[in-house]
């Protein structure tokens, strides 16, 4: 069985269309990692997920059950963009205020776990209006947290963060599926980060699934690739582009050979045409450039 | 990283998930500077109706709106068709400050994101509609109260006469705030319709509490016990000539428009996207 099973989900606003035949397989125990750019289709599609809009067409099954299932819906926690919390209450009255609504039982022992999960034990008496973004950030996932959901669905918790608000909130979503062995559908731009925490993916485009993969499949899909540096930077690429397929320069001032056969090969034959290579390294392309491509391959460029 | 667990699905029954949500909303509102602001407004309506027309005019003289008391909490025959304001101006007028509380109370959960919260865990519809609609009943007869307390101290200050039927009276007071529930249930539905305009939602809440339309009614049709069946006819038909039965017809209003609102805000609730 999977967490989350949606087979031909559609959405409609009006004349648009958000979402467009939408398929996902997110399985059991996954950190999926949803992916795609700003009007994919990615919060509306999580909205349809926790039950907060409507589809106009299409099934979304939940363990098994529809999602509008409220057993099921008893066990999804969430977290869309902001969490839903009073200005002028502590966290701590906010915490209680939700594990009141969802009937929580012994209230004080969840919300004490949910804040030591999110590393926010010392914060618990702040008003919730005094806390940085990404202290709201983390109470949103104690929220999330709070009633021991079996799926989390997270939109967007990382964007906005500083570098060591990502690594707490990192830390975070993986101390919560080793703890609470939950699955996680998380969304992000920050593909860097998504793809430390990540065991599932899904790419979405226009309203559409483009790709869904596991993080081994990527880590196949992703090229290996030799970067190199030279004196005579416009001359080697030259060169290189007459004997390999794909040669680019990066950002960051490297020449990237993507199909050679080794790095020695290369420094032969520069060498056997005059040029000294100063710098060379073998990498793999990471979840930001395979998107990237496959999105240039998607727009046909 | 594969590490899931065994699945149990159960969600807390009905009556467990309205008296979490009660709890909330019941927190909010003892919480809130509003409700007491609102309590307050209630109490000095009255004050300053009965203190304002009990001053001396220009030649020295006092022309009183209300001969008695009592007046300011209900007029002394269900009169649908107002023909002056001091029949209009009395504990109806809560009412009227209600809606805008309700709006701001409801406009509230929109605002702060609760309502996403909430209707993303089991949460259904129809337990946020009773939710909503048993606490502003209960905040708006708390306003009754402190008006009608407010109307009272106004009244010995101003030295207004109390004659009275005690039964009459005490009918006409729980009459009212009977009245509370289907007035509340209107704008909790009220609010959920215009839950994404603010604004629109306090006006429409003014609009309705004023009665314009029943008055609108009144004047064409008369005096006519038939509008009872609405919120305000039965808010008029508790009067200071009210007994028992009368107290019976408003709960039956009340209690009967309560569940209808309730069950249409549902269903709005149910067939449109939250946010």
């Amino acid at each position: 069985m999977n967490a989350i099973e949606i087979r031909n989900l559609s959405k409609n606003f009006g004349e648009k269309q958000a979402v467009n035949g939408l398929n996902m397989t997110v399985p059991m125990g996954a950190i999926y990692g949803f992916i795609g750019e700003n009007g994919s289709g990615k919060s509306t599609t999580e909205k349809m997920i926790c039950g907060l809009i409507h589809p106009s067409g299409g099934q979304i099954k939940l363990f098994g059950k529809d999602h509008t299932d409220a057993d099921v819906r008893a066990k999804v926690g969430v977290l869309i963009e902001t969490p839903g919390c009073f200005q002028n209450y502590s966290v701590w009255n906010n915490l209680m205020l939700q594990a009141a609504n969802l009937s929580i039982q012994n209230a004080e022992t969840e919300v004490r776990k949910v804040l030591k999960t999110v590393r926010m034990e010392g914060a618990a008496s702040n008003k919730y209006k005094n806390c940085s973004l990404g202290m709201k950030q983390r109470i949103g996932i104690a929220m999330a947290l709070l009633g021991d959901p079996t799926l989390l669905v997270l939109d967007e918790p990382i964007n906005g963060l500083d570098a060591d608000g990502m690594r707490i909130m990192r830390e975070v979503l993986v101390d919560i599926t080793k703890n609470y062995g939950c699955t996680v559908v998380v969304s992000s731009h920050i593909l860097g980060e998504l793809e430390k925490i990540a065991t599932h993916y899904g790419i979405i485009r226009g309203g559409r699934m483009i790709k869904e993969m596991t993080a081994e499949e990527l880590e196949t899909s992703c090229r290996t690739y030799v970067a190199l540096q030279t004196r005579d930077m416009s001359r080697t690429k030259a060169l290189l582009a007459c004997k390999y397929s794909r040669v680019e320069e990066d950002e960051s001032g490297y020449i990237r050979v993507y199909d050679a056969e080794s790095p020695e090969g290369i420094v032969t034959y520069l060498y056997e045409n005059g040029i000294l290579v100063s710098e060379i390294k073998t990498a793999k392309i990471g979840l930001e450039e395979y998107y990237i491509d496959l999105m240039k391959e998607k727009e046909g460029r | 990283m594969k590490n899931t667990r065994e699945l149990k699905f159960e969600s807390p029954s009905f009556f467990q998930r309205l008296k979490g949500m009660l709890g909330v909303d019941f927190y909010r509102l003892f919480h809130t500077p509003m409700f007491y602001i609102f309590l307050a407004i209630a109490a000095i309506i009255p004050a300053m109706i009965l203190g304002m027309t009990g001053m001396e005019n220009a030649e020295g003289g006092i022309d009183r709106l209300y001969d008695n008391t009592w007046q300011i909490i209900a007029a002394d025959t269900p009169l649908y068709v107002v023909k002056d304001i001091a029949e209009y101006a009395n504990m109806n007028m809560v009412f009227i400050f209600g809606g805008i509380m309700v709006s701001i109370f409801i406009g509230h959960d929109y605002k702060s994101g609760y309502v996403k919260q909430l209707f993303t865990t089991h949460a259904k519809k129809q337990d946020y509609m009773m939710s909503k609609t048993l606490v502003c009943a209960f905040a708006m007869a708390c306003m009754c109260i402190t008006y009608l307390f407010g109307g009272v101290i106004a009244g010995a200050l101003t030295q207004t006469s109390f004659a009275v039927n005690v039964g009459s009276l005490v009918s006409a007071i729980l009459g009212k705030i009977v009245m509370s529930l289907g007035w509340a249930s209107l704008y909790t539905f009220l609010n959920i319709i215009f839950r994404k305009y603010f604004g629109i939602s306090i006006a429409s809440s003014f609009f309705f509490g004023t009665g314009i339309l029943i008055i609108g009614a009144a004047a064409i049709i008369g005096n006519n016990s038939a509008l009872n069946i609405f919120l305000y006819g039965s808010s008029v038909y508790a009067c200071l000539s009210s007994d028992f039965f009368t107290v019976l017809i408003c709960l039956a209003v009340s209690v009967t428009w309560a569940i209808i609102y309730n069950v249409l805000g549902t269903l709005i609730l149910s067939k449109s996207d939250v946010y």
